[in-house]
């Protein structure tokens, strides 16, 4: 017994040391090492999942990639994205940043200094391939810090059946035509629900972001974070109006947007914002679904919608690695690569190459003709991580009474203190 | 004499003593007392959201977390939330350590279904009742409105208080093989010839159990509360299972709160003071424990 139990006190200490050892270090990893050895360089890739194939379409980019470029060695890691923020942060804190980043956000990271200039890593071929709105929207000031990755634009899914049987013969073009249409639904009784409305924490920022843009509102004047104006109040207002009225599923502040919407995949919803993989979803999950796709209501009907870019960032480190991250960013933006990345993924290109190959598809028509109305998050502002986490961890209290104006004091006084 | 030579061979036996300690006391510094003092270190710098060192920010992190202004809600919560839990654990876990320590036909297999619980993961047992919950699908919401106890199903997971008390009634869920199995060992240990003598002279089964059984599990109990405290206090998976997607503060504790701070806010360093404050909290909590209870004496 006596023994065993030294043993143990051995076996573990010595662990310890192996493991104290990756502290804050550079990790025992030591892949500049061998690389060395061998002539090449290697890329540490970092990558968010968009869906279970997410590995298998990057594993069939880095294969491709490395055929070509036999000096370069790709590490792929793959995280939710949950837990992206979290691996990133604590590599970053440890200096073990990786050296190729996809993230929704980049700005926090370019203004810490961390980030090569895009047009430091691609070839001026890949940079102006790329469509306007999105390269601004990847720059500050007038340095474009990251690639604009994939896009994405909401649009109004519908449910013909439940519509129907409400008696509602066109989807809703106005707010006020929405929260009829979904009064009437609710109405029906039966568990089926005329608005689905998603502010849990997963994604709410997404959905008071179509209420507030449909109503002329903004969350920036281009240099602080705007929460607290008039325009945006009053969306705030309409969408606990929604609530109170009873025209939304129950207890829309606390319901996430994914099983929110896997209800409405059952037929249980009769309207809701998705995006376009939820394409892929119905198709696959109830594909007796009758489905309906139409511009987002606004205030007054006029269009205007959310797009999201994810983006692509190079992390500088000590430079030694801008030639390898070239080669691969301008692999990755090719035509063909990119564009079935994009399409197996299902979203939507966001250079100019890439949309002429999606406007092939029916599918995502109205959303490709939606990108001219797409406002975006204003995510080149440092403050806007803070801001989404303080919008996504606050704005469901709505749903539950409190007021509206108390809700997005709260936000703003979350943006003030990280900007 | 005696008196002289005394220290010197207690420190010699010290010495002794050394390479066997030594383990130990390196296994406590290094992931005790080192990431401890990371901890408190980190709780002093201001860090920016994306974990960048910006330098030293002095108590700002600290005098931040006084003024959020949810802190009295959060605390409150985390004091029903370990109170709750513990007595609850510890009490049916009393009941059902005197059951399984009968003999009875089956027993065996009883007491590995107790064990079932502490087994599976605690993310696993949380989302299997935040599934079962679900207003729209959830089989026991269905259940519920078929037996007509509820007229429409109700989203028990989707409002602050009912679902933090669903978050405790899954806490003391999966306390409870660990403290049942910790009392049932105090009461093995109990000799049967105690309780025949108690029995002799003159105790009912209730005075036996209170004046005998419970003093005697003094020390098994000790172990199962303090146990359950630190558990219970640091517990984050079922609480950001059931309650992660409720907005506000009305169903956080200050575990879940750190959390809040880090994901949400990007504030690092405020996550840290808080840190530091729930490891000062959990250690008071233990030491007036101690102190009151006085569960380590010896009669």
């Amino acid at each position: 017994m006596r023994t065993t139990l030294r043993l143990a006190a051995v076996v573990t200490v010595s662990a310890l040391a192996v493991t104290g050892c990756g502290f804050g270090g550079q990790g025992s990893s030591s892949s500049g090492d061998d690389a060395a050895q061998a002539g090449t360089t290697t890329l540490d890739l970092l990558v968010p999942s968009y869906s279970d194939a997410t590995k298998a379409n990057w594993e069939k980019v880095i294969s491709g990639f490395q055929a070509q470029n036999r000096d370069v060695k790709v590490n792929l890691e793959v995280q939710s994205w949950d837990n992206i923020n979290d691996v990133v942060r604590t590599k970053v804190q440890s200096n073990k940043a990786p050296d190729i980043l996809n993230i929704d956000a980049f700005s926090g990271f370019a203004k810490d200094g961390l980030l090569y200039k895009a047009t430091d890593v691609a070839s001026p071929q890949t940079i102006s391939d790329f469509q306007d709105s999105f390269k601004q929207n990847a720059s500050i000031g007038s340095d474009m810090m990251a690639f604009p990755f994939i896009a994405s634009t909401r649009a109004l899914f519908y449910n013909k059946d439940l519509l129907e049987k409400a008696g509602v013969s066109a989807p809703p073009k106005t707010w006020d035509e929405l929260l009829a249409a979904a009064k009437k639904v609710n109405a029906l009784g039966g568990g089926v629900y005329g608005y689905g409305m998603p502010l849990g924490n997963e994604e709410a920022q997404a959905e008071t972001s179509l209420w507030t843009f449909g109503n002329g509102g903004s969350w920036s004047d281009g240099d602080k974070i705007t929460v607290t104006t008039p325009q945006n109040l009053e969306a705030v207002e309409y969408m606990q109006r929604m609530v109170q009225e009873k025209a939304t599923q129950p207890n829309p502040g606390a319901s996430d947007r994914t099983p929110m919407l896997n209800v409405f995949i059952q037929g249980k919803i009769a309207m809701a914002a998705g995006l376009p993989p939820i394409l892929a979803q119905i198709k696959d999950k109830n594909p007796s679904l009758n489905l309906g796709t139409a511009p987002i209501p606004t205030k007054d009907g006029s269009p205007v919608t959310l797009g999201v870019a994810d983006h692509l960032m190079a992390f500088q480190k000590d430079g030694s690695k801008k030639a390898a991250i070239t080669k691969f960013v301008d692999y990755f933006f090719s035509k063909d690569v990119y564009s079935a990345w994009v399409a197996a993924e299902g979203f939507l290109p966001t250079t100019k190459s890439g949309a002429e190959q999606a406007s092939s598809k029916p599918e995502l028509k109205d959303f490709l003709t939606s990108l001219p109305t797409a406002k975006f998050y204003p995510s080149s502002n440092e403050a806007w991580s803070a801001t989404q986490g303080a919008l996504q961890s606050q704005i469901g209290q709505i749903a539950q009474g409190k007021s509206p104006k108390s809700v997005l004091d709260a936000v703003q006084a979350k943006a003030d203190a990280a900007s | 004499m005696t008196t002289s030579t005394a220290p010197r061979s207690r420190w010699r036996a010290s010495a002794a003593a050394g390479p066997w300690l030594g383990p130990a006391l390196a296994l406590i510094l290094a992931v005790v007392i080192f990431p401890a003092a990371y901890m408190v270190w980190v709780s002093t710098r201001e860090i920016s959201g994306f974990g960048v060192d910006r330098g030293g920010a002095g108590l700002e992190n600290y005098r931040r977390l006084l003024r959020f202004e949810a802190i009295g809600q959060v605390l409150t919560n985390t004091v029903v939330w370990v109170v709750g839990v513990v007595l609850l654990t510890v009490f049916i876990s009393l009941g059902l350590a005197q059951f399984l320590d009968k003999a009875f036909p089956g027993r065996q297999l009883v007491r590995l279904a107790v064990i079932v619980p502490w087994a599976a993961s605690v993310v696993m047992t949380s989302t299997v009742f935040v599934y079962g919950l679900d207003p729209f699908y959830g089989i026991i919401n269905r259940f519920l409105v078929d037996l007509h106890v509820l007229s429409e199903p109700y989203g028990f997971t989707q409002r602050p208080v009912s679902a933090f008390l669903v978050s405790m009634g899954i806490a003391v869920f999966v306390s409870l093989p660990f403290t049942t199995y910790t009392l049932l060992a105090g009461l093995q240990a109990i000799p049967g010839d105690v309780l025949e003598a108690a029995q002799v002279d003159g105790a009912g089964p209730a005075a036996a159990y209170r004046r005998v059984v419970l003093p005697m599990l003094r020390p098994a109990l000790a172990v199962a509360t303090i146990i359950n405290i630190i558990n219970v206090f640091n517990s984050l998976p079922i609480l950001r299972t059931v309650t992660g997607s409720l907005p506000g503060y009305d169903a956080d504790t200050t575990t879940t709160l750190t959390f809040k701070f880090i994901q949400a806010d990007r504030q690092i360093g405020t996550a840290s003071a808080l840190s530091v404050v729930n490891f000062v909290l959990v250690l008071t909590v233990i030491a007036v424990y101690l102190r009151v209870v006085r569960p380590m004496r010896e009669d």
